[in-house]
């Protein structure tokens, strides 16, 4: 592994701190508290830094110092986390951000705003009020107040890092010299092949130590994981090298272990209860040479590695077993695998879930082939069935787990590419800050549903077009804090942004609480523009909707941040790119919603398949409510062309899908068909009908776009098992085509999910 | 000393005892359950903190049996550790005779 490659995983381990960072600042801002989010933010700069420091990024050491050092006054109570301090705090992660990318890919940052927030941020380590808080609007200015730091009431020094204007605070340190450290290494600890023996020893060379061993964890023998941490030393330590020094020790196995340093006569430990310590010889020669050096690192590594091959060998061998004394049960075979998988889950999920990083091409190649052999299967079992007239064959048996097992195979590997939406999310929070400032507005974005997983692809295209409507959302939807008291809201506007599942889809929501689109506003400068006829009768929602059409901005001013004219309908095409579907909901005064539904992948769907005049067609099984057989005495005619069916005292239109799609020049007979009670987008339902239906199965989706051409009513194709290309159902497209819209490309273009 | 008529095994140790040979040394320990133990720690180069974990947890299984377990033969390095991290083996080191 030569250091490029090295550098890299550092950056990719950066981001992940990063994004640590900036989720545990907002979890700060929102008033968490816990002692354990300030460590995960200051361990996430205290990492950067680290890194950086080992690949000589000085840039982003001397601002990740800084930094570290503000979050150190944090976390030893000295600074208390308001919203003036987070702010600078967030601006400092992003300019963190910011040099490490510079670091990466070149480029510079801006200077002057990286020196500000230094100076920002020490002058927050002094226990001075924000400087910048100063300049903000004046309301930002009222809140700021800083607790004084607290005196070291019980002589506890909690600075671990020297800093010139700490200095004074240092000779109490060497006054007292004698510390108690209490020591509870986590099993972390050893698996990353620390050893407490080693940190034991750094410490005992710090100065007079007395050692207590609290081994009253240790279970029974029988029942100990042998890799397990179960030992827990009380240590006290005789040294005038100062607390800096002993943290020093554990420096890199600070966040494998609890580890409590106090001085002795402090309030952390408790004298009288201590248990008779046991002095430490100082003649640890022997051990310095057993163990010194990297050679003996190296070592470690090897041999772990050797045992990783070795178990790893043992895993396949009881596979291979299990394989074996399958065969002779092969329906048992199925719930074997299934138990051994759950239970090898079970304990990734205990071991702290270790991962490793996989090269996406790779990921994407398994998919594709992944693909092609459900393909296959379903190309073989069709070509048994057709040969084989006996159903009961063994062959036929055999199929069908071959089919399960295709099934799951193609379950874990979607799963592969399952990523949760928390990094987008992330940056958005980021756009969200630098509009504000931008605008002078305040606005408070809430994240929900942050760990639903959708697709990696999915995730990576979505951000773009969430950039844009987050702009928009806070350009042109919020309203400045003057307006918004004015109009009985609070100064700061918030900004919503949510994930979750639903139906097999993901659906993403933006919603303001700003002042809703100008409908009047919107409809005049579609008139201008000629979008539409002057006396066009238009609902509210086909006016909002006017919004996604090409070069509209109802902007008055062209600004920075957006109002080109060229967002919305970029976003909706995005959107639609990925298969999507966008829709918006706006009150006036009360803000807009973005409601955006996205397949979870972009590969696979279950879908019903059916027989339209002759025609084979899928159609997604999660529109599907209920498939019905539909009777003469059900089906009543409306108007001049459509007919209702009463499904359990209800009407819900009847849409003959051959004749939307234009398979047949009339509308068939409902009795003879299938109805398919559907669920579209919009939440209203229809039911489609179709001739026949063939089956239910899963397909691959293949892009008609990138292989043909948009088809109306169409949101791609697939093959079937006899080799045939059938066209798979864009049931919203239909929907809204039964409502008396013609099938237009633009309305066609989403996909199905 | 010992209830059960059994004859005592040795255990030798290896020589680095760390991370990976926490393990293989449990189950070792295991498999001798039952008869008394004589450990022979003499090749001992290094050892970690999860096999002193493993080696104390069987000794206090060995008592619980009331069976022998003792430290046979030990070397500096062992001896150094062991102190070291404030284990106390002095009980378990077997007596002249």
């Amino acid at each position: 592994m030569d250091m490029n490659e090295i550098k890299e995983i550092f950056f990719q381990e950066c981001e992940e701190q990063l994004a640590e960072l900036e989720s545990g600042l907002l979890k700060l801002n929102d008033g968490d508290r816990d002692p354990e989010t300030v460590n995960a933010v200051f361990r996430a700069v205290h990492s950067i830094k680290g890194g950086a420091g080992a690949f000589g990024l000085d840039d982003l050491v001397s601002f990740a110092h800084v930094f570290e050092t503000t979050l150190d006054c944090v976390r030893s109570n000295r600074l208390e986390p308001n919203q003036d301090v987070l702010k600078v705090m967030l601006k400092s992660a992003d300019v963190l951000a910011d040099l490490t990318n510079a670091a990466r890919d070149g480029g510079s940052v801006d200077q002057a705003r990286s020196r500000q927030l230094i100076k920002e941020l020490e002058a927050l380590a002094n226990g001075e009020l924000p400087q910048a808080a100063a300049a903000e609007p004046a309301f930002k200015a009222a809140a700021a107040a800083v607790a004084a730091p607290p005196v070291n009431e019980e002589g506890f020094q909690p600075v671990a890092f020297s800093f010139e204007d700490f200095e004074a605070d240092e000779p109490a340190v060497i006054e007292a010299p004698c510390y108690e450290i209490v020591f509870r290494p986590k099993s972390e600890l050893y698996a990353k092949g620390n050893d407490a023996t080693l940190l034991l020893r750094d410490l005992s060379r710090l100065g007079e130590m007395s050692i207590h061993c609290d081994m009253d964890g240790i279970p029974p023998l029988d029942r100990m994981n042998p890799e397990a941490a179960y030992f827990s030393w009380k240590i006290s330590l005789k040294t005038d090298k100062g607390e800096e020094a002993i943290r020093s020790v554990f420096e890199f196995a600070e966040w494998d272990c609890d580890l409590d340093i106090a001085l002795a006569g402090g309030g952390a430990v408790d004298a009288s209860e201590d248990p008779p310590m046991q002095p430490v010889p100082f003649d640890l020669s022997m051990l310095d040479e057993a163990s010194a050096g990297s050679a003996e690192e190296e070592e470690q590594f090897a041999s772990r590695d050797r045992d990783a091959a070795v178990s790893a060998a043992e895993t396949a061998s009881n596979v291979l077993q299990m394989a074996q004394s399958s065969t002779r049960a092969p329906a048992e075979a199925q719930r074997n695998t299934t138990a051994a998988a759950n239970a090898a889950a079970q304990q990734a999920a205990s071991a702290a879930t270790p991962t490793i990083r996989v090269d996406l091409d790779r990921v994407d190649r398994l998919i594709n082939l992944v693909g092609e052999l459900v393909i296959n299967q379903a190309m073989l079992s069709q070509s048994v069935i057709e040969n084989d007239t006996n159903g009961t064959s063994s062959i036929n048996m055999g199929l069908e787990e071959l089919q399960q097992l295709t099934r799951e195979i193609q379950d874990s590997v979607m799963a592969i590419r399952a990523q949760p939406v928390k990094p987008v999310f992330q940056r958005m929070s980021r756009i969200v800050r630098e509009i504000a400032d931008m605008t002078g507005k305040s606005v408070r974005l809430v994240t929900e549903g942050e760990n639903t997983e959708v697709d990696k692809t999915v995730i990576d295209k979505l951000a773009e077009p969430l950039t844009h409507m987050i702009r928009n959302a806070v350009d042109h939807g919020l309203e400045t804090p003057e307006k918004r008291l004015a109009a009985g809201k609070s100064a700061e506007g918030t900004v919503r942004l949510t994930a979750k599942h639903r139906s097999g889809r993901i659906v993403i929501e933006l919603a303001d609480d700003g002042a809703g689109i100008n409908r009047e506003k919107v409809r005049q400068k579609a008139i201008d523009n000629d979008l539409i006829a002057a006396d066009a009768n238009l609902s509210d929602e086909e006016v909002d909707n006017l919004i996604f059409h090409a070069g509209f901005s109802t902007a008055d001013k062209i600004s920075d941040i957006s109002g080109r004219g060229v967002g919305m309908d970029v976003v909706k095409r995005s959107i639609q790119a990925l298969g999507g579907r966008i829709n918006i909901s706006s009150k006036p005064g009360q803000g807009s919603v973005f409601t955006m539904s996205l397949p979870l992948t972009l590969a696979v769907l279950d879908g019903m398949v059916v027989t339209v005049a002759n025609q084979t067609l899928v159609v997604p099984l999660t529109a599907i409510v209920e498939t019905l057989q539909p009777e003469a005495a059900a089906i009543h005619s409306f108007g001049a062309s459509q007919r209702l069916i009463s499904i359990r005292n209800s009407f819900c239109p009847l849409v003959d899908v051959g004749r939307i799609l234009n398979f047949r020049a009339t509308q068939a007979n409902p009795v003879e068909g299938v109805a398919l009670l559907v669920e579209s987008e919009g939440g209203g339902q229809r039911a489609l009908m179709v001739d026949a239906i063939q089956g239910q199965r899963q397909v691959v989706i293949k892009s008609l776009e990138a292989n043909y051409t948009h088809v109306p009513g169409i949101a791609a194709a697939t093959i079937l098992g006899d080799g045939r290309v059938a066209l798979i159902l864009d049931v919203d497209a239909i929907v809204a085509a039964s409502r008396g819209q013609t099938l237009k490309p633009e309305m066609s273009l989403a996909a199905a999910g | 000393m010992a209830s059960k008529k059994t004859a005592q095994k040795t255990l030798r140790l290896a020589p680095v005892l760390d991370l990976n040979e926490a393990t293989a040394l449990h189950e070792k320990l295991l498999a001798l359950k039952g008869s008394a133990v004589a450990i022979d720690a003499s090749a001992v180069e290094r050892i970690g903190a999860l096999c002193v974990q493993v080696l104390i947890a069987g000794a206090r299984n060995w008592e619980e049996q009331q069976l022998s377990f003792t430290f046979a033969k030990v070397s500096d390095a062992f001896v150094k550790t062991t102190q070291l991290i404030g284990v106390d083996i002095d009980p378990l080191m077997a007596k002249e005779i």
